[in-house]
């Protein structure tokens, strides 16, 4: 089984260069502006800053369309659905349904936040390595516990589930067919869930012991090794001028009413 | 059930943020009230990840298949830990798969921890009764995961229906409500028994685990 975050982590560009710290709090701060827009006039710079992101970063095309695949059923479903179920200005018809005029709008609008936001995030955590992004977020004042156990289960992620991906090629090999909902089923799958959960308690108990013996504990905190200098000063300013000025633009248009 | 970005009105998002600070600040509390909660880090931290890959299982339910949240069975396992377990998992679900998503990751987390931290205290009612049977524990396992699932499905329906924007009559808004409480029904009661029977399995094979 492959996340497949760290992939395009080591690459070389300005993104991946840029201290993490400074990169997560400019490219955040871009991705809360893009929430927040609602005039259609803002669309446009708001889809080229994004676009700008993803090709500074050399992120592959592939990789980026692939991670707006998933979520997108639901963006689509949002899309068709609103044009005919929200607004009162018809502007046309398609068989039985009335096409409003404000559905439209916000599913154009709906669509542009949801891809400038989502390559944001890919460009924010695809161009440095998973450790080093929740070191700087550790860094930037996120509790230990959430920063540990943030690490803790994206290390043991992948081993359970490997554990997971063959246990259920064992259960098919024994003859387990799951096309039908029936009580058998829900039993076996329920033993399997309970299962991954037993081993991983278990592993969780050595895992624990091999800590302490390495001093987990009453080690120091681990700190963002990285240094800020001055372009990474200049990338923060940038994107947080970015964000700045998509907000008051946005808000002067909401004031004139429009 | 997990709320992509791009929907939710930017005032909604930050106001998830935080409630869902809120309640970490909450949880942790609780936690840190225990003797040594850093000892709880890598049992909770494992088990976080174990949900996580737990949630992949589909269930058959011919045409298609579902996967289950789990929420339920996190509040009971996990206790006060089933709140940032939820954080967590939610993060890697947004920056991994996209699912979900950065923007509303407060907002998530509200809708799916809070009735994780209630099924907890539901599930609690077995240690407070006493009571020891297996069909109590099945009760109270079905009763914590169909209402966790129950009230996170209501919970994000509610917020996309109230904040489309353009804004939905009345009577949409009632028809749309009623007809996805009614397809979610059937939902509550497969995740209901499904941790119902991953609570027997507990119970027989590691009892220690219900005690969160």
């Amino acid at each position: 089984m492959r996340l497949g975050l760290d992939d395009y982590a080591y690459l070389d560009s300005p993104l991946h260069r840029w201290e993490p710290r400074c990169k997560l709090i400019g490219l955040m701060a871009l991705v809360f502006a893009f929430s927040q827009v609602q005039n259609l006039g803002l669309l446009p710079p708001m889809l080229v800053m994004a676009a700008l992101l993803l090709a500074m970063s050399k992120l592959p095309i592939a990789f980026w369309l692939s991670r707006l695949r998933a979520p997108g059923a639901f963006l689509l479903i949002m899309v068709v659905l609103l044009p005919v179920i929200s607004g009162v200005t018809i502007i046309g018809r398609v068989g039985p349904l009335a096409v409003r005029l404000e559905g439209c709008v916000q599913a154009g609008l709906l669509s542009a936040k949801f891809v400038a936001i989502v390559t944001t995030g890919l460009v924010l955590f695809g161009t440095a390595p998973f450790l080093t992004s929740v070191k700087a977020m550790r860094a930037l004042g996120l509790p230990s516990l959430l920063a540990d156990m943030t690490l803790f289960s994206y290390r043991y992620i992948h081993v359970i589930g490997q554990d997971l991906e063959t246990m259920e090629i064992a259960m098919r090999l024994r003859g387990l067919r799951q096309h039908r909902l029936g009580n058998r089923v829900l039993t076996v799958l329920s033993s399997l869930a309970g299962s991954i959960l037993v081993r991983s308690y278990e592993r969780s108990e050595r895992v624990h012991k091999a800590m302490l013996l390495r001093g987990y504990g009453r080690a120091p905190r681990v700190r963002c090794e990285t240094r800020i200098g001055g372009g990474d000063i200049l990338g923060l300013i940038l994107a947080l001028s970015a964000a700045a000025g998509l907000v008051v633009l946005d808000m002067l248009h909401q004031g004139s009413g429009g | 059930m997990h709320i992509p970005d791009g929907i939710l009105p930017a005032a909604v998002n930050a106001a998830g943020y935080a409630a869902a600070a809120a309640t970490t600040w909450h949880s942790l509390h609780q936690i840190e009230r225990k003797q040594n909660p850093q000892e709880g880090i890598p049992k909770a931290s494992l088990l976080t990840a174990a949900f996580f890959v737990a949630s992949w299982i589909h269930i058959p339910i011919p045409p298609t298949s579902v996967h289950l949240v789990l929420n339920g069975l996190m509040g009971a396992v996990l206790g006060y830990y089933a709140f940032p377990a939820i954080l967590v998992g939610l993060f890697f679900q947004a920056v991994m798969f996209q699912h979900g998503g950065l923007t509303t990751l407060g907002i998530n987390a509200i809708v799916m921890g809070v009735p994780a931290l209630l099924s907890h205290h539901i599930f609690r009612l077995r240690r407070v009764t006493g009571i020891k049977n297996r069909a109590w524990l099945a009760g109270l396992a079905f009763v914590s995961g169909a209402v966790a699932v129950g009230l996170s499905a209501l919970g994000s329906l509610a917020l996309i229906i109230t904040t489309i924007p353009g804004g939905l009559s009345v009577e949409a808004e009632q028809a749309s409500a009623y007809a996805l409480a009614v397809a979610h029904l059937p939902l509550m009661v497969i995740e209901g028994a499904f941790t119902a029977l991953v609570a027997l399995f507990l119970q027989r094979v590691r009892p220690e685990l219900l005690e969160g």
